[in-house]
């Protein structure tokens, strides 16, 4: 641990130097700048932001990615409380009691405390990251082939049933993602596989233009296809962004229970951000003495899920470092930001690449600083985004959507692909389809297929090596009760509604 | 498909098959849940009716600037492309003030090829403008 201890100092000394500082000053202001305007999350603003980063080198990247990731985040929370429109799951709660505190006149204090109880959150996060992510990866390195299958079955399990309002849809998102992992040469035979005889399919389809086109086209042609577009509208900031003795004594135990909720469930991947959030509501409305004020515009219920909702973001971080395996949007597109720069995240990265691990853990510290400091004296600025006209918004998400979607191989194959995800993605959300699915199948589909091959090619072909030994079948038991579980749980629920 | 002599022992055509049975579950899956009335519900994170019918018009606008920026961007350069794009889905969203637009477009297309081809060194066609943007 001591070790672990000097290689994270090492990491704040890489941080610490002008250039690199720069570019996490920059990434803390451009997360925030994109993640503020209305419709884009985290996941579509590190995707959006990907293209800047192609020509800096790894670990300068790298910290402006951190910066982006944690500052994207806490846009996002802003528009929620000013503007109503969450645009992501795990802010629809700071929408919900963020916005009425907004409308009373409280819009400095539900910023305020949305701003301090995301560094708390992300702070202690982070800390529990840097120790618990190495020791993960250090067990993941005695995991098998079969075992790390076993894994991936597990999260398609969880992201592809826990997510949205069906569980059938959320499959179906999976297996199309799976389909889209599939098109490409074969990694070890050079098959080529969907490829219908188009040469530029041959790589693969571009994850990075998945990712983009299903959120940014699919929500653009999405809000293009509704009848009439209601005008949402900005609501002031009165005053400064800050809170006052009494705010504070309501907001830090929030805050903490957040963290202890949205911790471990990002850790355990349990279906984004929408469980914890939700929970930490309420919880803080279980335990608020000032329960009448809850739907009225409490800050607890900002406090909280504004806390859970950051820190599980950075949960959802430790099994995509020590594991390699995202299980959500925003990790997977952090984890194909890695591999732009050819870094495999996952067990061995800790002992082939630990500067570039450590300086990232280090970034995310100070990214997470950083954004105290510069969000809320430029609360004014951001505000100001907020009122730019939708018409020019979606103008300029679309276009530089394309150019993302472009500028990874400059080639327009990505484009045509791009503009075919954006209408699945406009499919998706009009029929209540999850993304999150779809995008965690692309990625992962590939990898499953490498570890359910080596496995075989371990056994000599024998399939019994799939469930061979404690850990497959460990995580096999828990895959059981995680699709059980809802069934029974349904069934008992309708059998008293009966009753 | 060809499939290569190779002497792994999973062929090439294992997964996508599994792939496939798993697809064909999960759809006839979805066949029955939505002959049992189970039509998907959009998410409503955003203000409105989500129930509202389809605007085909605005969105086949959209759906258009897409196609034009994928077909002009290597025919007539990314300033035009992005313009037209910009433009249109501007115009889509029901701006109605064409020339506004097209200023604005323009200029936001220009800063953008400016930005990526100078200040990042990212190369987007030129096209029509070869030579006039990127002198100096």
């Amino acid at each position: 641990m001591g070790s672990n201890f000097t290689l994270l100092l090492d990491g704040f000394q890489t941080v610490f130097t002008p250039t690199n500082l720069m570019f996490g000053l920059l990434g803390t202001f451009l997360g925030t700048l994109v993640g503020v305007l209305p419709g884009i999350g985290p996941a579509l603003a590190i995707g959006l932001l990907l293209p800047i980063t192609l020509t800096v080198n790894p670990t300068s990247a790298l910290i402006m990615f951190a910066a982006i990731f944690y500052g994207a985040m806490y846009g996002g929370s802003t528009t929620s409380i000013l503007l109503n429109t969450p645009g992501e799951s795990g802010s629809v709660i700071t929408a919900l009691e963020g916005n009425k505190m907004a409308k009373a006149g409280r819009a400095g204090a539900a910023l305020a405390t949305a701003a301090i109880g995301s560094f708390v959150a992300g702070t202690i996060a982070t800390i529990l990251l840097a120790f618990g992510a190495p020791l993960l990866a250090e067990f993941a390195l005695t995991i098998q082939p079969a075992g790390y299958l076993a894994l991936i079955i597990l999260a398609f399990a969880t992201v592809g049933t826990l997510l949205g309002t069906s569980r059938i849809r959320g499959l179906i998102a999976l297996s199309m993602g799976l389909v889209i992992g599939l098109i490409g040469a074969d990694l070890q035979s050079g098959a080529l596989r969907l490829t219908f005889g188009n040469l530029n399919a041959i790589d693969g389809i571009e994850t990075v233009t998945v990712i983009v086109a299903i959120f940014a086209l699919g929500e653009t042609l999405y809000l293009a296809s509704r009848h009439t577009l209601v005008k949402a509208s900005v609501l002031q900031v009165d005053g400064k962004a800050w809170m006052t003795r009494q705010d504070f004594k309501r907001s830090w135990k929030p805050w903490l229970r957040g963290t202890a909720i949205g911790f471990p469930l990002g850790v355990v991947p349990a279906g984004g951000s929408e469980v914890p959030t939700f929970l930490s509501y309420g919880v803080e409305k279980a335990l608020s003495k000032n329960k009448d004020e809850f739907g009225k515009g409490a800050i607890e219920g900002v406090a909280g899920p504004e806390a859970a909702n950051n820190a599980n973001a950075a949960g959802v971080l430790v099994p995509m470092l020590a594991l390699g395996l995202p299980t959500s949007a925003t990790a997977a597109v952090v984890l194909v930001a890695f591999q732009s720069f050819n870094i495999q995240p996952g067990p061995m990265l800790f002992q082939t690449n630990p500067e570039i691990v450590w300086s990232l853990i280090a970034s995310l510290f100070v990214g997470n600083f950083l954004l105290l400091v510069l969000n809320l004296p430029l609360i004014r600025f951001w505000v100001m985004l907020l009122k730019i006209p939708t018409h020019y918004l979606y103008a300029g998400i679309t276009t530089f959507a394309l150019l993302g979607a472009y500028a990874l191989n400059n080639s327009t194959f990505d484009l045509q692909v791009a503009l075919a995800v954006g209408v699945i993605g406009f499919l998706f959300r009009r029929f209540g389809v999850p993304i999150t699915p779809l995008i965690i199948g692309a990625i992962l589909g590939p990898l499953s297929e490498l570890y359910f091959k080596r496995s075989l090619q371990i056994s000599q072909g024998d399939w019994g090596i799939l469930i061979d030994g404690t850990f497959p079948k460990v995580i096999y038991g828990i895959l059981i009760l995680v699709i059980i579980g809802p069934l029974v749980w349904n069934f008992k629920k309708s059998f008293a509604i009966k009753k | 498909m060809d499939i290569p002599q190779d002497n792994s022992i999973v062929s090439p055509q294992t997964f996508p098959y599994m792939v496939a049975a798993f697809a064909s579950l999960v759809g006839l899956g979805l066949i029955v849940d939505v002959l049992r009335g189970k039509n998907g519900v959009p998410d409503g994170t955003e203000p409105g009716d989500p129930y509202s019918p389809i605007n085909w018009k605005t969105m086949g606008i959209v759906a258009a600037a897409i196609g034009m920026h994928v077909i002009l961007l290597e025919t007539a350069g990314y300033v035009l492309a992005a313009t037209v794009c910009f433009w249109g889905v501007a115009y889509a969203f029901g701006s109605r003030r064409i020339l506004k637009d097209f200023l604005i477009s323009a200029v936001f297309a220009s800063i953008v090829y400016l930005a990526f081809s100078r200040g990042l060194n990212i190369n987007l066609p030129a096209g029509i403008f070869d030579g006039i943007l990127d002198n100096g």
